[in-house]
């Protein structure tokens, strides 16, 4: 077994006093896919967030090997800027080669957005924005890719799109650490899947070793839907 | 119509002063309006800025261009002339509003604009210049184009420490010749194009940030 590349000790967080995170442990290896499954409210965004830094956990440690890249539930692409511009701006304060920009365009090309390069993203669909996200994260050369929700609101098609995208950014040796409601989508990408609730970690099923049938996640799923109603 | 003519010439006299006290006035609250808000935002010198903001605002700019001009050479022995005064009052008075106005913009933006560039490791001053102040500047833009038309009409004030602006040049021509109506129509066909100005470079400015 590989060493991991994160790390989770006993991670807390909450929020106005109200608990989101309550002694999460979690270590993941390197070039893998874990889906973290759960209903609303159990704790996989404040998750995600607190391994990129966005949140800093009230107690406990995350340790990360490497560079983190960070998809946000609506992309955040800077409006004002075009696509290349998005990809470009950032990795242009540190390196001012041409270097960033035929990775830009060579990303845009793999991701089938090349001809969107001088679109503003209020001119984009939400599978191209997804893409032109992902390409942003891409530039930074992550280890470590943390994607919130990233079928929210996309079609099938589109979500079974950003399915065969996020397999090509696992072949670049990229680990990906994917938060979704969608059950369908981590099963059909995931390696193992971690289902959290009310801050705990309820489920950890290893895909890869446990080849049976998805029932219980599937009953966890539906006793945490009845709950919520 | 010659009187006409020659009462517009009279009265046009003022506008070389109404529009540099506009121009330094603008010049002085958008920048120091921009930097308290983006200090404010930081959480620097809160209670500082409140503080400003409350007192420019709640008090007549009148006031604050006489204290200026009359009370700070006995008080700090700072001296200044007409124009400069005048421009140092109304930049610090628009400066509290465009404090305000910046804010509203700011605090409107998604929080994960900001959390976005974070995690691209944008150093905090290309973050602002480059991301948030544009991004807030568009949004803000008709409130902008407000506050310039308020600073115009309020450089008239100027007259109470002898400036000669449109509306002064009007009152001293209204004084000459005995007659009210047509200076004050003529000093207020100024301001009005003035205004009508004002608005077709902020209609231009604003579409064409929109056409992409």
């Amino acid at each position: 077994m590989s060493a991991p590349i994160i790390s989770i000790n006993q991670v807390h967080k909450a929020f106005g006093g109200a608990p989101v995170l309550e002694g999460v442990d979690l270590s993941i290896v390197g070039n893998s896919i874990v889906g973290l499954a759960g209903p609303s409210g159990g704790g996989k965004s404040t998750l995600l967030r607190c391994i990129q830094g966005l949140e800093k956990p009230d107690s406990g440690t995350i340790l990360c090997q490497g560079k983190v890249g960070f998809m946000f539930q609506d992309f955040q692409l800077f409006p004002h800027m075009t696509v290349l511009q998005n990809l470009l701006y950032a990795p242009r304060l540190k390196d001012k080669s041409v270097a960033p920009r035929q990775r830009a365009e060579e990303l845009l090309t793999h991701l089938k957005i090349a001809s969107k390069a001088d679109s503003f993203p209020d001119r984009l669909s939400g599978g191209q924005k997804q893409r032109v996200a992902l390409a942003r994260c891409l530039m930074t050369n992550p280890n470590v890719l943390l994607c919130d929700e990233p079928t929210s609101g996309l079609d099938v098609v589109t979500t079974s799109d950003i399915v065969s995208l996020l397999q090509t950014v696992r072949v670049m040796g990229v680990t990906m650490v994917l938060a979704s409601h969608d059950l369908d989508f981590l099963t059909q990408i995931s390696d193992r899947i971690i289902f959290l609730k009310g801050g705990r970690i309820l489920l950890d099923q290893d895909r890869r070793q446990q080849t049976d049938s998805l029932d219980s996640l599937h009953a966890l799923y539906r006793t945490s839907l009845s709950e919520e109603e | 119509m010659e009187a006409f003519f020659s009462h517009c010439v009279y009265v046009g006299r003022g506008l070389a002063v109404t529009l540099e006290l506009l121009a330094g006035g603008f010049f002085i609250g958008a920048t120091l309006g921009a930097l308290l808000a983006v200090l404010r935002y930081n959480g620097v010198g809160v209670a500082f800025i409140k503080g400003f903001v409350s007192l420019i605002r709640g008090t007549p700019l009148i006031l604050q261009l006489s204290l200026i001009y009359f009370a700070a050479p006995g008080l700090i022995g700072l001296r200044l002339e007409m124009l400069s005064a005048g421009i140092i009052a109304f930049g610090i008075n628009s400066a509290a509003y465009v404090a305000e106005i910046l804010r509203g913009g700011i605090e409107s933006l998604p929080l994960g604009q900001f959390e976005a560039a974070q995690t691209l490791e944008i150093p905090r001053f290309f973050l602002w210049k480059d991301i948030i102040l544009p991004q807030v500047f568009r949004n803000i833009f008709p409130s902008m184009v407000n506050e310039v038309i308020s600073l115009l009409k309020e450089t008239a004030l100027i007259s109470v420490i002898g400036g000669l602006d449109v509306m002064r040049a009007a009152s001293m021509l209204s004084a000459e010749q005995f007659t009210y109506f047509m200076p004050l129509c003529i000093a207020g066909g100024y301001y009005y194009l003035l205004v009508l100005l004002i608005e077709w470079i902020g209609r231009t400015i604003e579409r064409s940030h929109h056409q992409h």
